[in-house]
């Protein structure tokens, strides 16, 4: 029983605190300075090798889902949760204490004067109106404000604590799926049964050319139900993301996509829209795969003949691709316009490049619970830094009173405020 | 109006200098006049960078708060306004001579930066542009007098007793509680920057928290202004502790705003 107290003590210790907050500090700053998400290869490439291993083995390529970044975060949650359950009794006790004018006389003051006017004190102190008690025979006039900034720290850390976990569950329970295309087309959102429409994509420009805005009309059906046969109709743009059916649709890129037209022998086979990075296998032959690596609407060729577009307008495109068979690459290239490109008894042709959307669809059930969180913290921070507790009592003596003061965190700015308003009373000034 | 901002812009990193010169000669020639005389210009200073700020958001049809011309000439803005809230409150008139060189060195920092006005791109175009960037100016702002302050704090020891300065610097138990106040209001307003920040990014890149360089160094600057506070009530510490926290968290607070954008770029790399 010793040694658990012992255990609870130091988990809700405040150095414990400033220990975990100082390594997760120090965590953040590794993650930041590090490129997260990369391969051994890159990081071999920009450190050396042995750094490269060191980063991969101690996860610091991924520092902020490392087993040790969530330790810490979890041993943080177990600081705060002890460290308020610990407080709480003694907070409890404190408020009834503060609030009952007879207790507060019994305790401690800071400050105390001998003055005449005591009305004038409360006053210049902007206290509120005094309550009359009797204590050893005497009258005394007590007031206080701002019992309730004793709770400031402890709603910090409830609201701290709730940030972390609804952080923690969105970060492991959130559904995050992409959908993209090009008006006209009907994408599934995965396999959650939704399945989008794109209606419309527009690119909005200002006057001198530079981008406004990203507009998708879609249409969201949920083809779960057979009752949902018209769908919903939603706007999208940077901004402003549609809610539709509990899910968020998020405008999150865009890129080139051109009409993909198949020939064998001179006749019409197949005719699909390809995005950048999209592959089609050819219909009669699937182990013919031909990919769209990219969409250039202003090709040009740089000093080291590599393609590249020189604008993001229509003036001449051209289209990178490759060509595989059974996995094997038979080659990459890049077709000027509609030149056509023949593969035995398939001719290939990329025409009509034009934008596409790319769409962000994610549920997550607990970004209302970090919200909340967030919330309380700002609410405890104003509770501890603008309602700091004091009070201020006046023990009447014949025609004058001895006025005593005290704040807790207030120190000399309280003391000299409380001498201030003593003096000045006393002068009338 | 973009034409006036310039010329008003020049006027204030003019008065800058001078509320800085006019300071430093009220501490070493220990008169009362100068200090009257660099409230003054200081105040005029103020007033003068707010029409600056409305010209330069009048004549880009925007909030001017985009750039790091425009987000360094709002900081500067910020330093100014609450050293001087500062300086009036606790009558206080030291701090300016230690605040005004930090105000001048951000004002100059804005002054080598483009001032040519670019039209936003979608992600900045959203009312929480005003709430996130403008708490940042308050929240920077403080944390600036705050650092000031505990540099004065950890001085203190060192000045000499009876002397101008030891009449004119408060003790440091009331320094510790000035600087306690500062922190208090930049952690305050910093928390409302991140809070928005995040509702923002939420609507902008469908993710509240995505660990960009950026998110992540103001919650660095968070963690260092936690551990200041918990550090000011631990018994037995003298403050020396805390100050010395207060310094590290300034330190980041400018790394937040300029080393990020040099060393780290992530999705804040307009900022």
């Amino acid at each position: 029983m010793a040694s658990f107290k012992k255990v609870i003590k130091f988990l809700s210790s405040m150095q414990f605190a400033v220990f975990l907050l100082v390594l997760l500090a120090a965590a953040c700053c590794a993650g930041s300075f590090i490129t997260q998400g990369q391969t051994f290869e890159w990081y071999a490439q920009m450190y050396s090798e042995r750094t490269a291993g060191l980063i991969l083995a101690l996860q610091l390529d991924d520092a902020f889902h490392s087993w040790w970044f969530i330790l810490i975060s979890a041993f943080l949650c177990l600081n705060l949760f002890f460290c308020n359950v610990v407080r709480l009794p003694s907070l409890i006790e404190r408020t009834k204490k503060e609030s009952d004018p007879e207790q507060v006389i019994k305790g401690p003051h800071t400050c105390e004067a001998r003055v005449k006017d005591a009305d004038a004190v409360f006053r210049r102190m902007h206290m509120p109106e005094p309550k009359t008690v009797t204590a050893d025979g005497k009258t005394v006039r007590v007031s206080k404000k701002n019992t309730i900034g004793i709770w400031g720290a402890w709603v910090t850390h409830v609201g701290v604590l709730l940030l972390i976990a609804g952080f923690s569950l969105g970060q492991m329970l959130k559904q995050e799926y992409t959908v993209y295309g090009v008006p006209g087309q009907i994408k599934p959102v995965a396999d959650t049964g939704y399945f989008v429409e794109i209606d419309d994509f527009r690119t909005l420009r200002n006057e001198d050319g530079s981008l406004n805005q990203y507009v998708t009309d879609i249409t969201v059906r949920n083809m779960s139900t057979s009752a949902d046969s018209t769908g919903v109709k939603a706007s999208v743009t940077v901004n402003g993301p549609a809610s539709v059916y509990g899910w968020r649709y998020y405008q999150n890129s865009t890129g080139w996509a051109a009409d993909i037209t198949i020939q064998k022998n001179g006749e019409p086979l197949q005719e699909e829209v390809l995005c950048a990075g999209e592959s089609l296998r050819v219909a009669d032959l699937p182990d013919l795969v031909i990919i769209l690596n990219a969409v250039y609407p202003d090709l040009v060729y740089s000093g080291q003949g590599m393609p590249t577009t020189a604008s993001d307008e229509l003036n001449h495109p051209g289209y990178l691709y490759s060509v595989y068979y059974r996995n094997e690459i038979l080659g990459m290239n890049v077709l000027d316009g509609e030149e056509p490109l023949t593969i035995d008894d398939y001719t290939v042709t990329f025409h009509d490049p034009q934008s596409y959307t790319l769409i962000q669809v994610k549920k997550d059930s607990f970004a209302w619970l970090a919200f909340a969180g967030a919330v309380i913290t700002m609410l405890g921070l104003l509770l501890s830094f603008y309602l700091q507790p004091s009070a201020v009592w006046a023990v009447e003596d014949g025609e004058e009173s001895t006025m005593f003061g005290y704040s807790r965190k207030g120190g000399i700015i309280f003391r000299e405020a409380f001498e201030q308003a003593a003096k000045a009373a006393e002068t009338g000034e | 109006m973009l034409q006036m901002e310039r010329i008003l812009f020049t006027i204030v990193l003019v008065s800058y200098f001078l509320t800085m010169v006019l300071y430093f000669a009220f501490v070493t020639m220990k008169n009362d006049k100068l200090y009257k005389a660099a409230e003054i210009v200081q105040l005029a200073g103020l007033v003068l960078h707010t029409c600056t700020i409305i010209a330069r958001g009048i004549g880009a049809g925007r909030l001017p708060l985009t750039n790091q011309y425009e987000f360094a000439s709002a900081f500067s803005w910020g330093l100014n306004l609450v050293s001087l809230l500062f300086i009036y409150r606790f009558k206080f008139p030291v701090l300016g001579a230690f605040a005004s060189p930090v105000t001048f060195l951000i004002i100059g920092y804005a002054a080598m930066q483009s001032k040519e006005v670019h039209e936003l791109m979608p992600a900045l175009k959203s009312y929480w542009l005003g709430f996130h960037v403008s708490s940042a100016i308050i929240s920077y702002g403080a944390f600036g007098v705050s650092f000031v302050l505990s540099i004065i704090f950890l001085m203190r020891d060192q000045i000499k007793s009876r002397g101008f300065l030891d009449e004119h610097i408060p003790s440091r138990e009331k320094l510790d509680l000035i600087s306690y106040r500062s922190v208090a209001l930049g952690l305050l307003f910093l928390t409302i920057t991140i809070i928005s920040g995040a509702i923002w990014a939420d609507r902008a890149w469908g993710s509240y928290w995505s660990w960009d360089p950026k998110e992540t160094w103001s919650l660095i600057t968070w963690i260092i202004y936690a551990v200041y506070l918990h550090l000011r009530i631990r018994k037995g510490w003298d403050g020396r502790a805390a100050a010395i926290f207060a310094v590290v968290g300034f330190i980041c607070v400018i790394f937040t705003y300029i080393g990020v954008n040099t060393f780290l770029p992530g999705m804040h790399s307009y900022a």
